[in-house]
């Protein structure tokens, strides 16, 4: 009875009833249904209302709080600032991160201490990684600033909009190219060793080798950490915004996730903040949809 | 065979005793959400304290919930949840938000209700004008302050001054010859509530309109219009005094208070509140004064920031009694007196402002009665009452974002006050729209 007339294989369910599989899936169910559709219903009817942080009036206003968010300065900006900041932030990670993995083969003595060092501001809390960020490049006390100003550069980040973006996308990609990091080690470990001996008997250098043979190979995973960048840079990068910047000065790295803490807890604006967040939920999607349409194809999972 | 029955007589008896017992020395616990950290945080401590061992009937039990915008967010949530704590403490600036809100019980009802009698005219004008609606004080005035210009009496004897000059054009000069002596590194640092000394009271001081119907007094239909005022000129003056060096941005990560009581910065416009910290923390000889005004101004009053303690409606009577008890012994002399000493607000009566004078405590901290003096000068204009804006938060966050983009040279002070007023103006528009007709 189990499975047994149909081809073997995971696609196939091997319960008899319905019963234990809905049970075990309860638990995850549950915990999708209390902290993610639930609130985001919420935030979906929340939406269309103004309403006073009480709650004593409440007003259903349509698309008000969407049509006065398109049509805000504010919002058009974070939104830029948002693409900007996720794009730079992981272009660096990546970038980084590959050097890094690639170079661990190279690296013959201390391999582990190396690893070690690369894999340490995982696990720095994002608050203390940010208020040191944004400590050693204060130009009123920040030892790094200092070297910076002697260097005869203009640096200050609490004035100057360009000077803080780098700030915070230098601060995020810091605290996530060990996670790139891990998986593209792992990735280059799967490329098969005979492919890269071929290649060097051949006569290919370790560049070449690099862009012809790993870097193909490790599409997939390249893949997967641009759309969990993205996801890093959308949602997780808050408190690093929160300690270094807190979206300043004049809004220049004011991401969207920020923005609607801000317009949320700090102005209590909570239907513009709820319209906020659905529709960061929807560029999220939609981001995520348009990578695995367009970008996976030209991903080559076989070796 | 007598004992059988008369041990567990004693036994009824005595579990009955204790638990009457324990249910009249039980007192009534009413919960205070407060927002003081640091000295000031260790002295809201010791005040409740103080209190429940002025008497065995009510407690009150003060958590610290984080800052001022962590506290109202707190306190919404609980409202919400129908779980709201008896008493919490909000900034000045949601004056309108919690007036309007419906969960309030308006401080001066809960004392009639509960048969106190609270001499309100004694209380400190400028600090009951600005939390009464109708006549009648809304919230019971708790930790109050205004600015007030403190200095590094050092380095301004080193460039050849007593003291900070008393008008704005003056005070320019000597921060430029502080700085440009070597007496300083940086003239002034730029407090992180600039926008309520230098730019809020800057306007009260000098007597100009931050916005129609009496700065939003009179009615909710008020517009801000202090792109057409001398906060445009004043902006434009921190914005040279950035350009030049004079004036420190502290940023993230670091207190505009250490630029100052490190000897960096000559002077800082800060909070009285600011004396706990700054006579902790400094190692420089310090003293303070008053804001300066623009020359040939005769200048009025500064007004009050701080937070005030709401009443959160729907609590059980004698819980109401509780909280009416606490006030009650908030706005004896005594304790504000040593309220005023321990923290630096100012006291909320004149009774305890006479106190502290009569034994003489300015005569050894006269820079603790600069605020106060700076409170009653004069006779308040419409201009100099106080800010009554719904959402204020959200157009002082605005007005703040257009400040920095002038800062950053992204545009002129003109072009920044105009988007801020624009912005700000929406805010109030979309707060009429929500409450039309409550107020």
């Amino acid at each position: 009875m189990v499975a047994t007339t149909h081809e073997p294989g995971l696609k196939h369910a091997h319960f008899q009833t319905a019963g234990l599989p809905a049970l075990l899936l309860l638990p995850q169910l549950l915990i999708l249904l209390f902290f993610f559709f639930i609130p985001s219903i919420r935030a979906l009817m929340q939406a269309f209302l103004l309403t006073d942080p009480f709650g004593a009036s409440v007003h259903f206003v349509w698309l008000d709080n969407f049509t006065a968010l398109f049509a805000s300065d504010s919002y058009r900006n974070s939104i830029w600032v948002t693409i900007w900041f996720t794009l730079a932030q992981n272009v660096v990670t990546i970038t980084v991160a590959l050097v890094l993995a690639f170079a661990t083969d190279r690296v013959v003595r201390f391999q582990s201490a190396y690893k070690g060092v690369i894999l340490l501001p995982y696990a720095i809390a994002p608050v203390i990684a940010g208020v040191m960020w944004a400590f050693l490049f204060n130009p009123a006390v920040g030892p790094i600033a200092f070297f910076i100003k002697s260097l005869g550069i203009q640096w200050d980040p609490n004035r100057n909009g360009s000077d803080a973006m780098l700030l915070v996308v230098l601060a995020a990609s810091w605290k996530h190219i060990c996670y790139d990091y891990i998986f593209l080690v792992a990735g280059l470990l799967a490329v098969p060793r005979s492919l890269m001996e071929a290649a060097a008997v051949d006569g290919a250098g370790p560049i070449r080798r690099f862009f012809q043979i790993a870097l193909p190979l490790l599409g997939p995973t390249l893949f997967f950490l641009t759309t969990m960048n993205f996801v890093y840079g959308f949602f997780e990068t808050f408190a690093i915004i929160d300690a270094v910047t807190r979206g300043g000065p004049a809004g220049a790295t004011n991401i969207l996730v920020y923005k609607v803490y801000q317009d949320g807890f700090i102005n209590l604006d909570l239907g513009s903040s709820a319209a906020q967040s659905v529709l960061l939920m929807t560029f999220a999607l939609l981001l995520t949809l348009l990578q695995f349409k367009y970008v996976e194809r030209k991903v080559n999972y076989s070796i | 065979m007598k004992n059988d029955k008369t041990i567990p007589r004693i036994a009824v008896g005595a579990l009955a005793l204790i638990m009457s017992g324990a249910a009249s020395a039980e007192p009534v616990e009413v919960q205070w959400w407060h927002a003081m950290n640091g000295v000031n945080g260790e002295r809201v401590e010791e005040l409740a304290k103080k209190f429940n061992e002025s008497n065995d009937q009510y407690k009150v039990v003060a958590v610290n919930k984080g800052n001022y915008d962590e506290v109202i967010n707190s306190t919404i949530a609980a409202y919400r949840a129908k779980r709201p704590p008896h008493i919490v403490q909000i900034y000045e600036r949601g004056f309108m938000t919690m007036l309007l809100s419906d969960a309030i019980v308006p401080v001066q009802d809960l004392m009639d209700k509960t048969g106190h009698k609270v001499d309100w005219s004694d209380f400190i004008k400028p600090v009951a004008g600005f939390y009464s609606y109708k006549g009648k004080l809304a919230a019971m005035p708790f930790n109050s302050s205004s600015p007030i210009l403190f200095y590094n009496k050092d380095q301004f004897q080193k460039a050849g001054f007593d003291k900070p000059a008393e008008t704005w054009g003056e005070f320019e000069k000597q921060l430029y010859v502080i700085k440009k002596s070597g007496a300083a590194e940086c003239g002034t640092a730029l407090a992180t509530d600039y926008h309520w000394s230098l730019i809020e009271n800057y306007s009260a001081i000098n007597d100009q309109p931050y916005a129609t119907q009496a700065n939003g007094y009179n009615g909710l239909d008020t517009e801000f219009v202090y792109n057409k005022t001398l906060v445009v000129p004043q902006v434009a003056r921190l914005k040279k005094w950035l350009d030049d060096g004079v004036l420190q941005i502290a940023g993230q990560g670091f207190s505009p208070e250490q630029l100052f009581t490190s000897g960096k910065c000559a002077t800082y416009f800060a909070s009285t509140a600011a004396h706990s910290g700054i006579e902790r923390n400094s190692k420089i000889a310090w003293s303070a004064t008053f804001m300066p005004w623009e020359e040939g101004r005769q200048p009025k009053n500064s007004t009050i920031g701080g937070a005030a303690l709401w009443v959160i409606k729907g609590h059980k009577p004698e819980e109401e009694k509780a909280i009416a008890a606490f006030f009650d012994y908030l706005a004896k002399p005594e304790t504000q007196l040593w309220w005023h000493k321990a923290t630096g607000y100012v006291p909320l009566t004149n009774k305890a402002y006479e106190m502290a004078k009569s034994e003489g405590y300015y005569k050894e901290s006269p820079t603790r009665e600069i605020a106060i003096q700076q409170l009653n000068r004069g006779t308040p204009t419409d201009n100099s009452l106080g800010f009554h804006f719904g959402n204020f938060t959200q157009s002082m966050f605005a007005q703040r974002e257009e400040v920095e983009a002038l800062f950053a040279g992204k545009k002129d002070a003109q072009q920044a006050m105009d988007d801020a007023v624009k912005r700000g103006n929406e805010v109030l528009r979309q707060y009429e729209r929500l409450n039309k007709g409550k107020y």
